[in-house]
């Protein structure tokens, strides 16, 4: 099985050589080259080997792709982030070596995950404590109130949460399928599950409505709520589930959208962003304006303006990639994603326990969605809501938390290889 | 277990799809609307990076300066060592007040937004520095300096252009400005009784007096409404009916003349009768014929000469219009392309400024070749016309035009205006017999064509021949 980290170590090498190339691109048309940031890059490029070599000599045979694919993602917001906001990329830099070590943890740990069926509550209780955390004591930084800061540290509680909730509900659900299939209870046309399935459902809906209104962090709501139902769509089968969710989620999301005047404001903005072009749609109109002046090639590194452009390093990074590389550069970031997907549910799919295997296909939704929520936002596709891009915003607990969840992803594709031989 | 996997499948559908429509979507903004968003007026990035643009020079045929960035602390600021010579021409550029001229019409050169490498992308850096184009003109800035010069302290206008050619010489307007200082003199400038910002070669709408006779002459000849030989007599006075008379300049008699000596003296009774002869119609055909009606070479910014509604004019205003007044109006630029029919065999060249365009380094990116715009007349009659245009020159009412050695041929004319004095006209070429120069100049309120325009044509017209 060395034969698989070999082609990781090419795959990182390539990647490396990306990250070099672009990190080389931003500092010379600056004019100068800062060895710190070019060591800085190497170093990683050795963490990224290093990792390679540890999964080889413990004999770890998991997906070739995942931490290449990471690696490109990570050189790829480095690139934009130095050039971007150039007093942030040694932090950036710190916080994915973190993530690295923190990956390698993910992975050992994960090798005993069945364990944590037995804790499953423990699970949904850091989830929900964490998601309590930001909904009671967040502050607002940079528009929405997901933030908390303790002493010198402040982090992004959401980000964690997600992966105790994927564990906590993949451990539910699993233990319960059978019931959720079979003991159902009819009310005209509506299949409704037994009460006690229903229950955390519930627990997950109130969950997101709350971080709607108290947050106004519509992206986590939408993104926590998506997770959920989905994963009760992959133990039932039941679509009738989904629609139910979905309506219990659009009536919420009506009543917030009478009762509060700020998830109106994004919605009328979504609507007609040229209403308002300098003023509350700004952000968003600046947004498609850097999309637009990219065009199909981008304007190259550092000779567009996206600094024009508020939250760029964070939020709207996606939308520096599209006006600096293009059509071309945005369009590779969501092909990669799309790898990256495919190979989460591709490990779901491998997976020997129906436990594994719905947490694995839970961080793969997690995934899309957040995807899909950000890049959708950030193009006027869908209302504006504030998550990060995973693996490319700038910001420790979006880097450290994906790395967990890609740890985890990493192990459960290894488990049906060392079952086949 | 199977059951979960196919449902974990079905969800993966899903979700690639959504991605795949994002793809999509992205494809859409950044190809198909890209050209809306980039071109925004709010989206403020273009005039960003104009501003960190050195923009190309302005030059004229014989590579002077007439426009150059310098820098200026953070982004560039326009020099124009020709000041107020060249300001109509070259025009200005100010954050606040916009542009005029060549850098307004050729910014997109001048700023180098017109390559083609722009949508390479990154890729387009190996190539473009952060420099413009340059815009070669065809004016010759000496030349510009003596036609400015020449005009002295009067209102007016000049536009000397090449015949053969097309390419504009000399376009001077005055009263004029000075485009290093006007962002300083704006208020001044823009409020002044005398409009100096206003070019008057191209944008002065001017009766055109006598100097439309030569054109009334191709006309009647074309038309064959007279020939050659057939004289009217002129008692000094034209009555036509109901009420209308018409005068000689004086009263003069000049008795039985021609076509030719008609010209020569250039006798309202003469070609006022050759208007009426004419008529609304066949007047229409004429003015048509020598382009009146259609725009010509958009990047000058003419303004469109003014014409009657000939079908609907007594006979009072077509004779009227036989001598070149009525409620005509037309521009100094198209002037001078009349007088250029006639020097190159009845064919108008469509009158252009830039010749070339060329990189910061020299080699040519654009050029731009002289097009033949209109035929107006037989190359047969632009001689005849022409020799009496000589004539003209030779022995009547431009003579203070000729030039020692040099055979010019041309027309003068005194349009009376409800302004003031009459505006001082003079239309012509040389030489004669090989025409390397057309051109027209106006005075306003100067008085008679003769005496105030036709000095001020001999002055330049021997400064472009050597």
């Amino acid at each position: 099985m060395t034969n698989i980290r070999h082609h990781e170590r090419i795959l990182l090498f390539i990647t490396g050589v990306i990250m070099l190339n672009g990190i080389l691109a931003v500092s010379l048309t600056r004019g100068s080259v800062d060895y710190s940031v070019l060591g800085v890059t190497c170093g990683l490029m050795v963490a990224f080997m290093m990792v390679n070599i540890v999964l080889q000599k413990s004999g770890h045979t998991g997906d070739p792709l995942f931490l290449p694919v990471a690696a490109l993602l990570v050189s790829i917001g480095l690139t934009t982030i130095l050039r971007l906001k150039p007093n942030l990329f040694l932090a950036q830099s710190m916080w994915i070596g973190i993530g690295l070590i923190v990956f390698l943890f993910s992975v050992f740990i994960s090798r005993r995950l069945e364990e944590v069926t037995h804790y499953k509550y423990v699970c949904g209780f850091i989830g929900v404590s964490l998601l309590l955390i930001a909904i009671l004591f967040g502050v607002d930084i940079g528009g929405h109130k997901s933030w908390v800061i303790i002493g010198p540290m402040r982090f992004q509680p959401s980000e964690f949460a997600k992966v105790f909730i994927v564990l906590f509900l993949a451990a539910y659900l699993s233990e319960r399928r059978e019931l959720l299939t079979l003991a159902t209870r009819h009310y005209g046309p509506f299949v409704l599950p037994h009460p006690r399935f229903i229950a955390p459902l519930i627990a997950v809906w109130s969950m997101a409505m709350m971080m709607f209104i108290l947050q106004r962090d519509m992206g986590a709501a939408l993104l926590y709520f998506g997770i959920a139902m989905v994963m009760t769509y992959m133990v039932s089968g039941r679509f009738s589930y989904v629609m139910i969710g979905l309506i219990l989620f659009l009536i919420g999301s009506v009543i917030c959208y009478k009762l509060y005047g700020h998830i109106q404001t994004r919605v009328d903005i979504w609507l007609n962003p040229w209403g308002d072009p300098s003023g509350k749609a700004y952000q968003i109109v600046q947004s498609l304006f850097a999309f637009g002046s990219g065009g199909i090639m981008g304007s190259g590194l550092t000779y567009g303006f996206p600094s024009m452009i508020p939250e760029v390093h964070t939020d709207f990074i996606f939308a520096a990639i599209g006006e600096e590389m293009g059509f071309v550069g945005a369009g590779a970031v969501i092909i990669i994603y799309m790898i990256m997907v495919y190979r989460a549910f591709r490990s779901a799919l491998l997976a020997t326990k129906p436990f594994s295997m719905l947490v694995a296909g839970g961080l793969a939704v997690s995934l899309a969605l957040q995807i899909f929520l950000i890049i959708g936002g950030v193009t006027k596709f869908f209302p504006l809501t504030g998550i990060t891009l995973p693996f490319i915003s700038y910001g420790g607990s979006s880097i450290v938390a994906n790395f967990i969840l890609l740890g985890m992803l990493f192990t459960i594709s290894e488990v049906r290889i060392y079952d086949g031989k | 277990m199977k059951v979960i996997a196919d449902n974990i499948r079905k969800v993966a559908y899903c979700l690639f799809s959504l991605l795949v429509i994002l793809f999509i979507y992205l494809s859409y903004i950044q190809v198909v609307e890209s050209n809306f968003l980039a071109t925004h007026p709010l989206n403020r990035r273009n005039a960003e990076a104009i501003h960190q643009i050195e923009y190309g020079m302005v030059v004229d045929k014989n590579g002077q300066k007439l426009a150059y960035s310098e820098r200026d602390g953070d982004g560039f600021k326009r020099q124009y060592p020709y000041g107020a010579i060249t300001a109509h021409v070259v025009g200005y550029d100010s954050e606040t007040y916009g542009k005029t001229g060549i850098e307004s019409t050729f910014n997109a050169y001048l700023t180098g937004k017109n390559n083609q490498l722009q949508h390479l992308g990154a890729i387009s850096h190996l190539w473009t520095n952060q420099v413009g184009n340059n815009v070669v003109l065809t004016l010759d800035a000496k030349l510009q300096e003596v036609a400015y010069k020449s005009l002295g302290d009067h209102r007016g206008a000049v536009v000397v252009m090449s015949p053969r050619t097309g390419a504009i010489l000399a376009m001077v307007s005055k009263p004029s400005f000075n485009p290093n200082t006007l962002n300083e003199q704006w208020n001044h400038i823009s409020t002044a009784t005398d409009s100096p910002l206003l070019n008057r070669s191209v944008q002065g709408l001017y009766p055109p007096g006598s100097i439309m006779k030569v054109m009334i002459a191709d006309g009647a000849l074309t038309e064959q409404v007279i020939d050659q030989k057939r004289t009217i007599n002129s008692e000094g006075f034209l009555k036509v009916p109901p009420d209308y008379v018409l005068e000689e300049v004086n009263r003069k008699v000049y008795g039985k003349i021609n076509i030719k000596e008609a010209l020569t003296v250039s006798s309202n009774v003469f070609f006022g009768t050759l208007g009426l002869e004419l008529g609304g119609k066949r007047l229409a055909k004429t003015f048509e014929r020598y382009g009146f009606k259609r725009p010509v070479s958009p990047e000058l910014q003419e303004a469109m000469s003014r014409l009657p509604d000939f079908n609907a004019l007594g006979n009072g205003d077509l004779a009227q219009v036989g001598i070149g007044q009525s409620s005509l109006l037309v521009t100094p630029l198209r002037m001078a392309m009349l007088a250029s029919s006639f020097a190159n065999k009845g064919k108008i060249m469509k009158p252009y400024i830039v010749s070339t365009i060329t990189d910061d380094k020299g080699s040519k990116v654009q050029e731009f070749a002289p097009e033949e715009w209109l035929t107006v007349t037989t190359p047969q009659l632009a001689d005849t016309i022409k020799e009496m245009m000589v004539e003209v020159v030779s022995h009547g009412t431009g003579n203070a035009a000729s030039l020692r050695g040099v055979q010019v041929a041309g027309k003068t004319g005194t349009a009376e205006n409800p302004h003031g004095d009459s505006h001082a006209w003079f239309i012509g070429f040389a030489p004669a017999d090989n025409p390397e120069v057309a051109i027209a100049v106006i005075v306003e309120n100067g008085g008679g064509g003769g005496s105030i325009a036709a000095p001020i044509a001999r002055q330049i017209l021997e400064k472009a021949l050597h």
